[in-house]
C-alpha cells in the first residue's frame, strides 16, 4: 500500500510537467486544429533561457522564470506571424511541416549554443517533505508542482473568460469563419495564442528540472512530448482542464503500471503512453472532456 | 511559357528521348559508382568533404525507406511519423538471420517484407478511426519507443540490447563479374582517367561496387513496383483517399482496405531499406533507430518532394549526406568556429524544411520539373480528327495528360505530376465544427 | 434614396471555378433586397464576396469606399454584418459571450445595454443566456445570429438564406421580424433567399441571380407578380 501511495506521488510530479505541456498543446490545438510538434523543444528552449538569466545573470529564479517565460512568449509569437501566418489555416500539411523544421532547429540550435552536458537547474520550490510514511514521501516539490498547475490552469481560464481577447480566443477556437464576421482579426489571435502556449510551456519545461532528480540538457523534452500528447488526447484536445488531468493521470498510470507489472520495465513507460494514446483516439476521440466534432460531407 | 521543344507523345522523336535519357542516367549512376569507390574528397575553403561509396549505400537505404512513405504520406494523404519503426525492425530482423543463421541477405527480404507489412497493417487499423494528426502522434510514439523494444530484455537473445546487434556478412561479387576490368578501362580514358581511381579495385572496393549495384537493382525495382501500384485501382483510391477523404467514403471506395494496405506497403518498404542499412553499416543498434530518424525521413520526404518517385532519391540522398557534410564544415569566413559545432546538420535541415516549405512545397523534384518544363515537353496525341492542342502554360498540365497514357516508360515523372502537389486536405483533422471549413 | 451598396461587374468565385459572371445590382439605403435563384445560382457568393470573405474582381462600393480588395476584418468595421449561411454560431460560447462577440468590434459602453435590449425582443435567448449556444434550436440559433450581426450596429446587413432548415412557422416569424428590423432601427437589408414568396413579401426591391447573371430585376410586389418568377419559383 505504501508503496502504492509512494507511485502515485511520483507519478504526480511527472505528471505536472505532461499537463504544463499538454496545456501549450490544446492552446494551439484550439485555436488552430494544428499539433505544435516543436511545443517540447521550445519549451526546453525557453528553460534553458531561464537557466541563463538565473545563474550567468544572477536573476533570482522566479524573477528569471517570468522573463524567460515572456522571452518565450515573444519568440512563439514571431513564430506565429513569420511562419504560420502565411499559410491557409484549413491546409494542415505545410503547418505541420513547418512546426517539424522547428522541432530539428530548436533541438539543434539548443545543442549549438548548449552543448550536451547535462546542467543543474536551480531549485523552484522548498526541499523536503510534506509528509511521509514508511516508503511514501509526499514531496514539497510534488505539492507545489500540483499547485503551480492548477494556477496556471485556472489562472489561464479565467484570462479567456473575462478578457476581450480571451473572447477573441474562443470565439477562433469555436467558429473561425464568423470570428472573422465580426471583426476580429484572426492572425494576432492565433498570435497570442501562440505567446500562450510557449509561456506555459516553458514553465512546464522549467518545473521538469526543477528537482535533483532530473538536469537539464537538449535532448530532455523529446520524450515528455509523446507523454504530454496522449494527455491532451485523454483530456480531450480541446479542454484546458482537460489537458491538467490527463497530464497528472497519465504520470500516476506510467508509474504505477512500472511498478507493479514486471514484464513492463521502466523503458516502456513511453510505451504505454502511446497505447493509452491509442485507445484514447479509438474509442473516444473526443477524450474525457473534449467537445465532439462533426465532419459535414 | 511554351517549352523550346515539344514532342509528340509516342512520337519517335520523344521516344529517343525517353530511351536516351535512361540510357544516360543508368550510364551516370555506372560511371559514379566506380568514380568512389573508394571514399573522395573535395576541399571547398578548407573543409573536406567526403563522399563515398559506403554513404551512397546507406543513402539508398533511406531512399527506399522514404519511398515508403511517398505511398502512405504522398499518396495516401496519411501523415506517418513512424517510419524508422520498420526500418529498424527490418534492420534487426535481416541482422538477426544473417548472423544467427547464416541466411543471405536476399532471403532476409522474405521474411523482412511479409514481417513489416503486417505489423503496419496491425498498426494502420486503428488509422481507419484515427485520422490526421492524431496518427501523426501514434507514429511518432512508434518512433520514440523503439529503441526501448530492441532493449527489452526478453529480446536480448535476438538483439543483443543496448551494443547492437554486429553483422559481418559482406556481399562477395561473383567471379564473372570483370570488375577490375572496367575499372581500369575506365582509368585508361585520357582526360578523365585519373578520376576513377589508379591500380586494381582492393577486395573491400569491390564488394562495395557490387552492393551498390544490388541495392540500385533493389531500389530500382521498388521503384517500378511502386510506380505500378500507383497506376493500378487501390493506387487510384490512394489517391482517392489523399484528395478528399470524405468524397473517397461517400464514392464507395472501401476505405479500410486500400488504408491498411498503404500502411503495410509502407512499412514493408521501409524494412527492406532497413536491411539495406544493416547490410551496410554491419550493426544495428537502437540509437540509430529513433524518432529523430523518422523526423529525417520526413525531411527527405519533403525536401525531394512530397509525392513524387524521384523525390524519394533526392531526399534519401540529402539526409544521408548533410549532417555529414554539416559536421565536416568547420570553415566559413565571417562565421566563428565555435558556431559550427555541434547539430549543425540538424539545424541546415531544419531551416531547408522551413524555407522548402515557403519557396518549394513540392521538394527539389518540383523545381527540376519546372525547370525541364521551360525546356522539353511531352505533348498527348490528339484524338483521330483533332488538331494539336496549343501550348500548355503550365508543363504540368500536359504531363499529366501523358501520365493517364498506357504506355509511359517515364513513369516516375508522368505519374508524379498528378499526384504533383501533396494535398493537405485529409490531414485536415476529421473533427471538422460547423465554422471552421472556409467553403 | 441614396445607393448604400452600388455592385458593379462582380465577376469571381472559388479558384478555378468561376461562379460570378460579372454582373451590377445596387441598394438603397434603408431598403430591403432580395436576391431569388436556385442552389448554386451563386448568390451566396456573392455575400461572400461583399463581406470579403473571397477574392472577386469589380467594384463594390459601400457607401463610397471599395471593399473589393479589403479584408472581412475592415469591411465589418465600415458597417457591413454578414449573417453567413447556416447560421454560423458559436456551439461551444454562451448565448450571451455570441452576442458579446457580435459586439467585437465597438468600444463604447453602450453593448450591455444591447445585450438587454436584444433579450427584451427575444426573450427565449434571455432564458438561456449562459447555455451553449450550440444547444439551440434552429430557430433560436437564427435569432441570435441575427441579434449577433446586428450587435455591431452595422449600416447593411447581409442574410444568407435565412430561412434553410427552418420550420415554415418559424421562419414566417423569423422575416416579419426582420421587417420589423427594419422599419424600427433603418438598418438596410440584402438577403439572399430561395423561398421567393416569403422574401419578396417583406423586400423593397429583388433581383433574380442565374447562373452567376441577373437575368431578372424590378420591385418586389412586380416579382411577386410576375410570371416568369411565379412559374420558377412559386410553383405556380
Amino acid at each position: 500500500m505504501e508503496l502504492f501511495v509512494a507511485r502515485l506521488f511520483d507519478g504526480l510530479s511527472n505528471g505536472a510537467t505532461y499537463a504544463l505541456i499538454a496545456m501549450a498543446l490544446v492552446i494551439i490545438y484550439k485555436a488552430t486544429t494544428l499539433i505544435n510538434f516543436a511545443q517540447g523543444e521550445m519549451a526546453m528552449f525557453g528553460a534553458f533561457i531561464v537557466l541563463v538569466l538565473a545563474t550567468e545573470r544572477g536573476l533570482p529564479i522566479w524573477i528569471a522564470l517570468i522573463v524567460g517565460m515572456l522571452i518565450s512568449a515573444l519568440i512563439g509569437a514571431v513564430i506565429e506571424r513569420t511562419l504560420i501566418r502565411p499559410f491557409d489555416p484549413a491546409d494542415h500539411l505545410p503547418l505541420v511541416i513547418i512546426t517539424l523544421g522547428l522541432f530539428l532547429g530548436f533541438n539543434a540550435v539548443a545543442g549549438i549554443i548548449w552543448r550536451f552536458d547535462p546542467r543543474a537547474f536551480p531549485r523552484m520550490f522548498p526541499d523536503g517533505n510534506v509528509l511521509s510514511f514508511g516508503v511514501a514521501t509526499l514531496s514539497w516539490y510534488t505539492v507545489c508542482v500540483v499547485i503551480t498547475v492548477i494556477v496556471v490552469a485556472g489562472g489561464v481560464n479565467l484570462f479567456l473568460n473575462t478578457t476581450k481577447i480571451g473572447l477573441a480566443f474562443r470565439a477562433v477556437s469555436s467558429n473561425l469563419e464568423s470570428s472573422q464576421l465580426v471583426g476580429i482579426r484572426i492572425g494576432p489571435t492565433l498570435q497570442f495564442g501562440w505567446a500562450l502556449a510557449a509561456a506555459v510551456g516553458t514553465l512546464g519545461a522549467c518545473v521538469f528540472v526543477a528537482t535533483p532528480l532530473r538536469q537539464l540538457e537538449p535532448s530532455v523534452m523529446v520524450r515528455v512530448l509523446i507523454f504530454a500528447a496522449s494527455a491532451a488526447a485523454l483530456g480531450g484536445l480541446d479542454s484546458l482542464w482537460g489537458a491538467v488531468v490527463g497530464g497528472l493521470i497519465i504520470g500516476m498510470v506510467q508509474s504505477i503500471l512500472v511498478q507493479y507489472t514486471t514484464f513492463i520495465p521502466n523503458e516502456m513507460s513511453l510505451a504505454t503512453a502511446v497505447i493509452v494514446l491509442m485507445l484514447v483516439l479509438l474509442f473516444r476521440p473526443s477524450g474525457l472532456f473534449g467537445t465532439k466534432r462533426v465532419e459535414r460531407v | 511559357m511554351a517549352a523550346r521543344f515539344r514532342l509528340l507523345e509516342r512520337s519517335p522523336q520523344a521516344r529517343a528521348y525517353k530511351w536516351i535519357g535512361w540510357g544516360l542516367f543508368i550510364l551516370g549512376v555506372v560511371l559514379f559508382a566506380f568514380a568512389y569507390a573508394d571514399t573522395a574528397q573535395i576541399t571547398l575553403l578548407d573543409n573536406d568533404y567526403a563522399m563515398s561509396l559506403t554513404r551512397v549505400n546507406k543513402s539508398i537505404s533511406f531512399m527506399i525507406a522514404i519511398l515508403g512513405l511517398q505511398v502512405i504520406v504522398g499518396f495516401t494523404g496519411q501523415l506517418a511519423l513512424g517510419q524508422s519503426f520498420f526500418f529498424g525492425t527490418g534492420a534487426y530482423i535481416s541482422a538477426y538471420l544473417v548472423a544467427n543463421h547464416n541466411w543471405s541477405w536476399f532471403l532476409s527480404i522474405l521474411v523482412v517484407v511479409p514481417a513489416c507489412f503486417l505489423i503496419g497493417v496491425i498498426f494502420g487499423l486503428p488509422a481507419l478511426r484515427i485520422s490526421g494528426l492524431y496518427l501523426a502522434l501514434v507514429t511518432l510514439g512508434l518512433a520514440a519507443v523503439f529503441p526501448s523494444v530492441v532493449q527489452l530484455e526478453q529480446l536480448q537473445k535476438y538483439t543483443d540490447g543496448a551494443a547492437g546487434k554486429s553483422v559481418s556478412s559482406s556481399l562477395v561479387p561473383p567471379s564473372w563479374l570483370p570488375l577490375d576490368g572496367i575499372a581500369s578501362f575506365l582509368q585508361s580514358i585520357p582526360l578523365v582517367g585519373q578520376y576513377f581511381g589508379d591500380g586494381d579495385l582492393s577486395s573491400k572496393e569491390e564488394e562495395r561496387l557490387w552492393a551498390f549495384f544490388l541495392f540500385a537493382v533493389l531500389l530500382a525495382i521498388c521503384m517500378w513496383l511502386i510506380a505500378n501500384l500507383i497506376k493500378s485501382r487501390p493506387g487510384r483510391s490512394m489517391r482517392a483517399i489523399r484528395d478528399n477523404e470524405t468524397s473517397a467514403a461517400v464514392s464507395g471506395i472501401y476505405l479500410a482496405k486500400d488504408k491498411t494496405l498503404s500502411f503495410g506497403i509502407a512499412s514493408a518498404l521501409g524494412g527492406v531499406g532497413g536491411i539495406v542499412y544493416v547490410a551496410e553499416i554491419g550493426i544495428a543498434s537502437p540509437g540509430d533507430f529513433t524518432q529523430l530518424l523518422a523526423i529525417n525521413f520526413i525531411v527527405g520526404l519533403v525536401v525531394g518532394g512530397v509525392g513524387t518517385l524521384s523525390g524519394a532519391i533526392v531526399g534519401g540522398f540529402v539526409i544521408a549526406f548533410i549532417p555529414d557534410w554539416a559536421s565536416s564544415t568547420v570553415n566559413v569566413p565571417g562565421v566563428p568556429e565555435r558556431w559550427l559545432q555541434g547539430p549543425t546538420g540538424t539545424l541546415f535541415l531544419g531551416i531547408l524544411l522551413i524555407l522548402l516549405t515557403f519557396v518549394l512545397p513540392g521538394g527539389i523534384v518540383a523545381g527540376v520539373r519546372k525547370v525541364k518544363a521551360r525546356i522539353i515537353q511531352i505533348v498527348p496525341q490528339p484524338p483521330p480528327g483533332a488538331t494539336i492542342p496549343p501550348a500548355a502554360t503550365d508543363g504540368s498540365v500536359v504531363a499529366s495528360v501523358a501520365a493517364d497514357a498506357d504506355e509511359s516508360p517515364d513513369t516516375s515523372d508522368g505519374v508524379s505530376d498528378v499526384t504533383g502537389e501533396a494535398s493537405g486536405e485529409d490531414l485536415r483533422s476529421s473533427a471538422t465544427s460547423d465554422g471552421r471549413s472556409t467553403s | 434614396m441614396s445607393a448604400l451598396l452600388e455592385v458593379s461587374q462582380l465577376t469571381g468565385g472559388y479558384g478555378p471555378i468561376q461562379v460570378l459572371h460579372g454582373f451590377d445590382f445596387v441598394v438603397n439605403e434603408g431598403e430591403v433586397v432580395v436576391i431569388l435563384g436556385a442552389n448554386g445560382a451563386g448568390k451566396t457568393t456573392t455575400l461572400r464576396a461583399i463581406s470579403g470573405m473571397i477574392d472577386t474582381d469589380g467594384s463594390v462600393l459601400f457607401a463610397g469606399e471599395q471593399l473589393i480588395g479589403k479584408k472581412p476584418a475592415d469591411i465589418v468595421r465600415l458597417g457591413v454584418a454578414h449573417v453567413p449561411q447556416g447560421r454560423g454560431t458559436l456551439p461551444e460560447l454562451s448565448v450571451e459571450d455570441n452576442l458579446l462577440v457580435g459586439a467585437y468590434i465597438r468600444k463604447d459602453k453602450e453593448v450591455h445595454a444591447d445585450i438587454e435590449r436584444w433579450f427584451d425582443v427575444y426573450p427565449v435567448l434571455r432564458d438561456r443566456r449562459t447555455q451553449r449556444a450550440g444547444s439551440l434550436s434552429g430557430g433560436e440559433q437564427q435569432m441570435l445570429a441575427v441579434a449577433r450581426a446586428l450587435m455591431s450596429r452595422p449600416r447593411l446587413l447581409l442574410l444568407d438564406e435565412p430561412s434553410l432548415g427552418l420550420a415554415p412557422m418559424i421562419v414566417q416569424d423569423l422575416f416579419s421580424r426582420f421587417h420589423r428590423i427594419n422599419e424600427e432601427t433603418g438598418t438596410t437589408m440584402l438577403v439572399v433567399e430561395q423561398n421567393a414568396q416569403l422574401a419578396l413579401s417583406i423586400a423593397t426591391r429583388g433581383y433574380v441571380l442565374e447562373s452567376g447573371h441577373i437575368s431578372i430585376e424590378g420591385a418586389a410586389d412586380d416579382l411577386l407578380h410576375d410570371d416568369a418568377i411565379r412559374k420558377a419559383y412559386l410553383g405556380v
